[in-house]
């Protein structure tokens, strides 16, 4: 197998990253901010794989395999929070829920 | 020097990740989401993890996904009275641009990362017990020797999920509601 | 052996601290199996501690550490030579029998669990000093024996001047402590260690510091009631009267003499001049003071401080072994005494003044028989218990040539004679002065046994038993004086002793006026209240109220300036009003987004510092 280089993939999780990050930020409906943060958690997988491709160990690919497992159980949890939400206040616009105000 | 179907991979994972943060509807940002996602395990071919990509496929566009278009589609979650909130999303822009100019200067021109210079090389391992492989089988045995006690924990964090999802959606007592 | 005999040092030490935690927690309300539980701690505690003293040739050593702090190490542990060994059957055995004497001196106190529950602890605490191998230990015993001081005099706490007096104690003790902790800390951080034995193998060059001993003494200031911190002692007489014999005659206040006998190696010469002369001069105070106290047990408590500094002046002379053996004498005549006391107290129902007492002889025979054996012992009538130990010292002041102090315990001797004629005069001679006296009854067998055994039995014959309790080690340079005594009717303190005996004869009929009356007070009276004014007490106030008040207000007002005006209240305005910004307007803002971004933020700077590092 030959080398890989590094740096396009890295920038292309790096950017991944922060589309996903301002989604985060700038989107109010929770459905979406969550599926940004999913994009958030992919972007660092990448890194991960192309880190471990081009250092030639598993290791970082196993740990992708460990975030998978993670995220589809947070995934699981997340969704039924939100519904849990939307059925006690009737929205799921993070604007809308800010009880936490002082 | 990329190739040519790295190149494509990204721009369609750029893309359709910017359709899932820009999009006023949710189910065409769970579509880009969608999108992303096999952009993503796209690369991770490229990139040789095959696995990871066939799984990524599987578990993240097959199962995830379907369960936000579940989600999405079982909440009304259309709020058109609102106007596009361009003051925001002006911010969020700025975020993203600040962030692509750090990842840029960081991965491209600083060499801050060790191996982002051209034609850099990998360093030499001495002791790699894990040889980067491509077959499903190079998984199996790491899972099943050296992360062992992390792959049985995460089968429980799975199992916890599972019973906080249930005890979850389980209807309120009228009483709570 | 030795391991054998550390294990029964471990039940002495341990018996009344069990007996002490089951009163505590079980037996509050059952006074009277928590007497009997104590009594018989205290009494297998005593028979122990016979079996060490006739058994025991070797010293018993045992140690463990506690805690190591990088060279220093810091443990619990045992050294129980000749001297312990005569401490620890002096306070066992004294002990058991002032524990079967509380049992009918208490029977109709409510509180009787909680009282014996503090003799026992006092006993544990005692018996901590006496067999602890460092100075670490010592102290915290040293502490809790001042802990459980604290509590018995405090014992009839509804009473304002019992807490008064137990806080007085407190308070005067851990002025003394004081110097004893920076004494420690002192000692560790030149010499490395608290070990006697490693101490006392160092003899570092050029002597020991005169800091190092004047600190570790100012510990035994306190607590044996020593000029100028012997205030609290005549206080102390306000928790019963078991424990002013146990504690402020027996055990406690000499424990401070045997704390001084234990580090004797490391002070300093010119330390011991200043004991010496001070010592001396308390034991003629005091002796005199003895005279101008109507109230029985103060009395006492003033024979005590001069007997303390007779033991203190015998340190200064360099010799701890007759200090010892004083001790050890003074324990038995004193307890004897104190008990007396009691009796007499507990058979006229509650009255303490002398001058209301009289003609107790035919009404409690044998109260009255060993108060008078203990006195005469008191007096050092020859070859009574006191006379092996009290003239020895005399004797010995006078063979080394100081003369001041030869004369001050002369005058402490004769004083000695004066008070205890006196009270023997007011309290069991003459006619009954109050309607309680004349209907005085003897009191039950707990209390007359240990009035026997203690007075008659050891008063009277304790001369016999010195021999067998002086260590082999120093049986010599106690022998000596006492040998010129014996054997050259023309010794000095011979010479002193018969006429401060004449002296008490006179005194006797001196005091032989109608009852209720002090022949002294009518007829001197200046002197009289010259001697009954608490001149220090007065000092003390002056002090705190007039010089220490002063201070204190000028550090509180520049407390209140400086400290609460400037650094207090801005602080206290300012962080608040700066945190309360940031955190109610800038962090807390209730919007989910919010929370995102500065979460974000955080997490790029750390990723900045990570990358730029």
């Amino acid at each position: 197998m030959e080398n890989t280089a590094l740096a396009p993939h890295l920038i292309l999780a790096g950017l991944l990253f922060a589309l996903g990050l301002a989604g985060v930020l700038v989107r109010r409906n929770l459905l979406v901010v969550y599926m940004c943060l999913e994009l958030m958690l992919a972007a660092a997988t990448l890194a991960l794989v192309a880190f471990s491709r081009f250092n030639r160990t598993m290791d970082g690919a196993v740990l992708v395999f460990f975030v998978i497992t993670v995220a589809a159980a947070e995934v699981a949890v997340g969704l039924a929070l939100i519904v849990a939400l939307y059925r006690r206040r009737g929205t799921v616009s993070s604007e809308r829920l800010d009880v936490l105000r002082p | 020097m990329p190739d040519g179907l790295f190149i494509f991979f990204a721009a369609l994972t750029l893309g359709a990740a910017s359709l899932l943060v820009l999009s006023r509807n949710a189910v065409t940002s769970a579509m880009g989401m969608i999108l992303a996602l096999v952009g993503v395990a796209a690369d991770f071919f490229l990139l040789d993890a095959y696995f990871l990509g066939v799984l990524q496929v599987l578990v993240y566009a097959g199962a995830v996904m379907v369960l936000f278009l579940f989600i999405i589609m079982l909440l009304d979650t259309e709020d058109p009275a609102r106007a596009y909130p361009w003051k925001k999303a002006a911010g969020g822009l700025a975020v993203f641009f600040l962030l692509a100019a750090g990842v840029l200067w960081l991965f491209h021109w600083s060499g801050a990362v060790p191996g982002t210079a051209a034609g850099a090389t990998p360093p030499e391992l001495t002791d790699n017990p894990a040889e980067f492989a491509t077959a499903a089988k190079a998984f199996g045995r790491l899972l099943y020797t050296k992360y062992l006690l992390p792959l049985e924990i995460a089968g429980l964090l799975l199992l916890t999920a599972l019973v906080g999802v249930v005890s979850l959606s389980k209807e309120a007592p009228a009483g709570q509601a | 052996m030795s391991s054998d005999l550390s294990s029964l040092v471990h039940w002495i030490l341990f018996l009344p601290l069990g007996a002490a935690a089951l009163q505590a927690l079980l037996l509050r309300r059952q006074g009277a199996i928590a007497s009997w539980l104590s009594v018989g701690a205290a009494f297998i505690g005593a028979g122990l501690a016979l079996r060490i003293l006739l058994t025991s040739e070797a010293d018993v050593r045992w140690h463990a550490e506690i805690a190591r702090l990088g060279d220093i190490s810091l443990g619990v542990g045992y050294l129980v030579d000749a001297h312990a060994r005569l401490m620890l059957f002096v306070v066992t055995f004294v002990g058991a029998l002032i524990h079967l004497f509380s049992v009918g001196y208490m029977a109709d106190d409510d509180a009787r669990g909680r009282f014996f529950a503090g003799l026992s602890v006092f006993m544990f605490s005692i018996l901590g000093i006496v067999v602890a191998d460092n100075l670490l230990m010592t102290f915290v015993f040293w502490e809790l024996v001042g802990f459980s001081s604290y509590m018995l005099i405090a014992h009839y706490f509804d009473r304002d001047y019992a807490a008064a007096a137990s806080r007085k104690a407190f308070v005067v003790n851990r002025v003394g402590d004081l110097g004893f902790i920076l004494g420690l800390a002192f000692c560790l951080s030149r010499f490395g260690t608290l070990q006697f034995e490693e101490l006392r193998a160092l003899s570092p060059a050029g002597g020991w510091p005169f800091a190092l001993g004047a600190l570790l003494a100012c510990g035994f200031i306190g607590k044996s009631a020593q000029f100028p911190l012997h205030v609290w002692l005549t206080d102390a007489m306000a928790g019963p009267t078991p424990v002013s014999a146990l504690i402020h005659a027996a055990t406690m206040v000499v424990a401070g003499v045997y704390f001084m006998a234990r580090i004797f190696f490391l002070i300093d010469p010119s330390l011991l001049q200043i004991v010496a002369v001070s010592g001396a001069g308390m034991a003629a105070l005091g002796g005199l003071c003895a005279l101008a106290q109507t109230d029985i047990k103060k009395s006492l408590a003033y024979s005590t401080l001069a007997h303390l500094g007779i033991m203190a002046c015998a340190l200064g002379l360099g010799r701890p072994e007759l200090a010892l053996l004083h001790m050890a004498m003074h324990a038995f005549f004193k307890a004897t005494l104190f008990l007396g006391a009691g009796s007499v107290i507990h058979g006229c129902h509650h009255e303490q003044d002398m001058l209301r007492m009289g003609g107790l002889l035919r009404r409690m025979p044998v109260t009255a028989a060993a108060f008078i054996a203990a006195s005469l012992s008191n007096c050092a009538v020859p070859f009574l218990a006191g006379w092996y130990s009290k003239d020895a010292i005399i004797e010995a002041a006078f063979r080394s040539g100081r003369a001041a102090e030869a004369a001050l315990l002369s005058v402490a001797a004769v004083a000695t004679c004066l008070y205890s004629a006196r009270m023997i005069r007011l309290v069991f001679l003459g006619a009954p002065a109050s309607e309680e006296a004349s209907h005085a009854h003897e009191s039950p067998w707990t209390m007359s046994l240990p009035l026997i055994v203690l007075g008659l039995g050891y008063s009277l014959f304790g001369g016999l038993l010195a021999a067998a309790m002086i260590p082999a080690s120093s049986l010599a340079s106690v022998a000596e004086p006492l040998r010129a005594m014996a054997f050259h009717a023309t010794a000095p303190a011979t010479l002193v002793g018969l006429a401060a005996l004449a002296l008490g004869a006179f005194a006797l009929k001196f005091y032989a006026v109608e009852p209720g009356r002090d022949a002294l007070r009518d007829r001197l009276p200046g002197l009289y209240a010259a001697l009954e004014r608490r001149w220090m007490d007065g000092l003390y106030r002056w002090y705190v109220d007039s010089v220490q008040r002063r201070v204190a207000e000028l550090i509180a007002f520049l407390d209140l300036l400086l400290v609460n005006g400037l650094a207090v209240r801005w602080v206290a305005a300012g962080v608040p009003a700066l945190l309360g910004f940031l955190a109610g307007r800038v962090f807390h803002g209730g919007q989910t987004r919010a929370y995102a971004a500065w979460t974000a933020a955080g997490v790029i700077f750390i990723a900045w510092i990570l990358i730029t590092r």
